[in-house]
């Protein structure tokens, strides 16, 4: 399996405090990686060194296996950056154009590609307006066209789903689905994680920039363990609450009220759990041991993250 | 290179293709053409031949006389033009007495100003010498352009002219030695700098000058602050977050800073050009609109040499190519244009020094402090063409000026690319001109 982005433990300081600390990964070529982890996890910091926007203090990143800057290499990589805009006072389809020519593509290429795109957005209309007449939507459109313009291998967008609408998001993750099913990779970031639970084959999950997950979302799943247990109740919650608080059962619960999801302690059984929500009265509707989600696994491990540093500090 | 050329065609592109440009570039050579062309179309139609009855009741040769001279007098409009000189008037002498004078005089007028001069009858106005005029000069002209101004005082000048020679003749003065004597002194100025007469006016060459050194400074200043604008857009509207990944920050400053420049370019050069049309090609444009060239130099435009408009395009190029990149490395390190106001300030008062700096130069071109300041790169844009205009710019001199310019613009495209490609992501806190020092010397 090729390596579409190589990280080797980077680390990015900035004017008092650390952004990316130590961090390795590896994103194989084909498919949909997400680069997960909390607001100011350091998301944001190490795409811009993958983009060689900014340079590392320590550590090195490759791209397809080489050391080209990857400005050398917009031919092949699209980058959708966090923070994105458009010049408002270009006309659409002019715009597209030029997002494709700074890319490397011929103008007249450019132009045919960009007309493609409007028709596949459905924004043909609008091809002669100018940029500030589009919705907020629609810009995200044209800015995502232009992150695909030039038909790269890699794709590497920057919380590309936020401030989505519904409609808007799902058309572009059909778009992002259908670039790594045609072999091509896309690495996206997200704090978003039942999103990133659906699309991506891989994760890493980052917290304080450092690495604390990574791996095949599967793996990361079953190396978290098969202790998950998913309940929805129908009555007698009271007595249910105070099984669920017993720790010698149950290390942790994530309480959505009308249904939980449990974490079950160290030697305890999901049959004794059963067992004993039966002999309290508890009315269950749903008894079933679940692949913990992303989400819990990203509580649970950020949670550990966040506390540790803490204590690094007061050290 | 691709890249760059994309970025240069889009910077051109937004600029020229808004009505703002285009009605600006338009408009300045519409009124330069209007204001040389419009006095000489006007003057026109006063350059036909006038038609005038004199009425002579001096009984003598008086009368006479008058009609010779005034039959010689010529269209002077016409003295440089191609094919035979046209007679100012046409005469006709309608001989009377002091007792008919009145009533040929009434009969005249009634023919006067009506028709428009088909018929032979028609008359543009009546001279009225009486038996008196000899000695007291006074007669009467009627006629329906007596308001003309020129063409009053021309008839008049011709009269008193015949009444001089006339009453010099009678006391028996020679009046051939006496026309000769008083042929009147006509100087023209002709501006002479360092041995070398620029065959122009003074005051031609010093609004020539002038206009050519406020260009400059009003075009650096403007479309200066128009790559600063454009820069700090970028920033605020976060476009140069999508550009920083495909394109380098360096490729970025060039593109941009050779799009605005080559509009400003476009802008001088059909400006420039017009001046240059106007002034040179004066005859051209005169037989366009079938107006004699001599009525067309009533506008001071000057007359401007080819090499003076080359240099003169030259050196905005590498001028506004300097400050430029200037004004695009302050705005790269500002999110709005009210914080960069402080810094290109600096800026904006040296190029107001430069201009200045002119008035120096126009006073004493060839003085040591101007040959120095054509040389400093900052300066030069100004002072040079200013010199050229005024002296003989040795070559190697020109040489060594635009050497320097063109050096000083490479340190400064390399210190504003460095300035650029750490202020272009920066948002927030505003950088003190230290640290923006510092920028330019980390890796």
């Amino acid at each position: 399996m090729t390596t579409a982005v190589s990280v080797e433990r980077i680390t990015k300081r900035f004017a008092g405090h650390t952004a990316v600390r130590d961090l390795s990964f590896a994103v194989p070529a084909g498919g949909i990686f997400g680069l997960l982890g909390p607001n100011g996890a350091g998301k944001s910091t190490t795409i811009r060194m993958i983009m060689d926007i900014i340079e590392p203090d320590e550590g090195r990143i490759a791209l397809f296996g080489t050391a080209t800057s990857s400005r050398d290499l917009s031919e092949r990589v699209g980058f959708l950056p966090e923070e994105r805009g458009l010049y408002r006072e270009m006309k659409v389809l002019d715009h597209l154009t030029f997002l494709g020519e700074v890319k490397g593509l011929r103008s007249a290429e450019a132009r045919t590609r960009a007309v493609k795109w409007l028709e596949r957005l459905g924004l043909s209309d609008w091809s002669l307006k100018k940029v500030e007449d589009l919705s907020k939507g629609m810009q995200q459109k044209i800015q995502f066209a232009g992150t695909l313009i030039h038909d790269p291998d890699l794709v590497i967008l920057d919380e590309p789903f936020s401030g989505l609408d519904p409609v808007n998001l799902q058309v572009m993750k059909d778009v992002v689905v259908e670039i790594a099913r045609s072999g091509r990779t896309v690495l996206f970031s997200t704090h978003i994680m039942e999103q990133a639970e659906r699309m991506c084959d891989r994760i890493v999950i980052i917290a304080r920039g450092e690495k604390v997950v990574d791996g095949a979302v599967s793996e990361v799943k079953a190396g978290f363990g098969e202790h998950h247990i998913a309940l929805t109740f129908a009555g007698n919650k009271e007595a249910a609450s105070r099984i669920l608080a017993d720790r010698q059962l149950v290390a942790k619960v994530d309480d959505y009220g009308a249904s939980a999801e449990v974490s079950l302690a160290a030697g305890a059984s999901a049959q004794t759990l059963l067992a004993t929500l039966v002999q309290a009265n508890v009315e269950l509707k749903r008894f079933e041991v679940v692949e913990p989600s992303l989400q819990s696994i990203f509580i649970a491990k950020v949670g550990d993250a966040s506390h540790a540093p803490a204590r690094a500090e007061a050290a | 290179m691709r890249k760059t050329l994309a970025i240069l065609r889009r910077e051109f592109n937004a600029r020229v293709r808004t009505r703002a440009f285009v009605l600006s570039t338009i408009l300045l050579p519409v009124m330069l053409v209007l204001f040389s062309v419009a006095p000489a179309l006007l003057s026109r139609g006063v350059t036909r031949t006038e038609h005038v009855a004199v009425v002579d009741a001096t009984g003598d040769s008086l009368g006479m006389n008058i009609v010779a001279v005034l039959t010689r007098e010529r269209l002077s409009g016409d003295s440089t033009g191609t094919g035979a000189a046209i007679p100012r008037y046409a005469l006709t002498r309608v001989p009377a007495t002091m007792g008919t004078l009145q009533h040929v005089v009434d009969s005249l007028v009634a023919q006067t100003g009506i028709g428009r001069h088909d018929t032979a009858g028609d008359l543009d106005g009546v001279l009225m010498i009486t038996d008196t005029t000899l000695r007291s000069g006074k007669l009467e002209y009627l006629g329906d352009n007596t308001s003309a101004l020129e063409a009053m005082g021309a008839l008049e000048g011709s009269v008193s002219r015949v009444l001089v020679l006339t009453r010099l003749e009678r006391d028996g003065i020679n009046s051939g030695a006496v026309m000769g004597a008083m042929v009147p002194a006509d100087m023209t100025t002709v501006k002479v700098s360092d041995g070398k007469a620029t065959g122009e006016s003074g005051t031609a060459s010093f609004i020539l000058c002038y206009v050519m050194g406020f260009l400059l400074y009003l075009m650096i200043i403007i479309y200066g602050l128009q790559t600063l604008t454009s820069v700090i857009e970028e920033k605020t509207s976060r476009i140069m977050e999508v550009l920083v990944s495909s394109v380098r920050p360096f490729q970025m400053l060039v593109g941009k800073i050779f799009g605005v420049g080559l509009t400003g370019l476009l802008q001088m050069a059909i400006w420039g050009g017009t001046i240059y049309l106007v002034g040179n090609q004066r005859a051209m444009l005169a037989r366009m609109i079938h107006v004699s060239p001599a009525a067309m130099q009533q506008l001071p435009i000057p007359s401007m040499s080819t090499s003076l408009l080359v240099i003169f395009l030259l050196y905005f190029v590498l001028g506004f190519l300097l400050y430029g990149a200037l004004y695009a490395a302050i705005g790269s390190m500002f999110n709005s244009v009210r914080e960069a106001q402080q810094v290109a300030s600096f800026v904006q008062i040296t190029i107001f020094l430069g201009f200045m700096s002119l008035f120096a130069v126009m006073k004493d071109p060839g003085g040591g402090l101007c040959t120095v300041l054509s040389f400093v790169p900052f300066f030069s844009p100004f002072i040079m063409p200013t010199r050229w205009s005024l002296t003989a710019v040795p070559g190697y001199q020109l040489a060594i000026s635009l050497a320097l310019s063109v050096v000083a613009l490479f340190a400064v495209a390399w210190i504003a690319g460095r300035i650029y490609r750490t202020g272009m992501l920066m948002y927030g806190k505003k950088p003190s001109l230290l640290q923006a020092l510092k920028w330019v010397t980390t890796k």
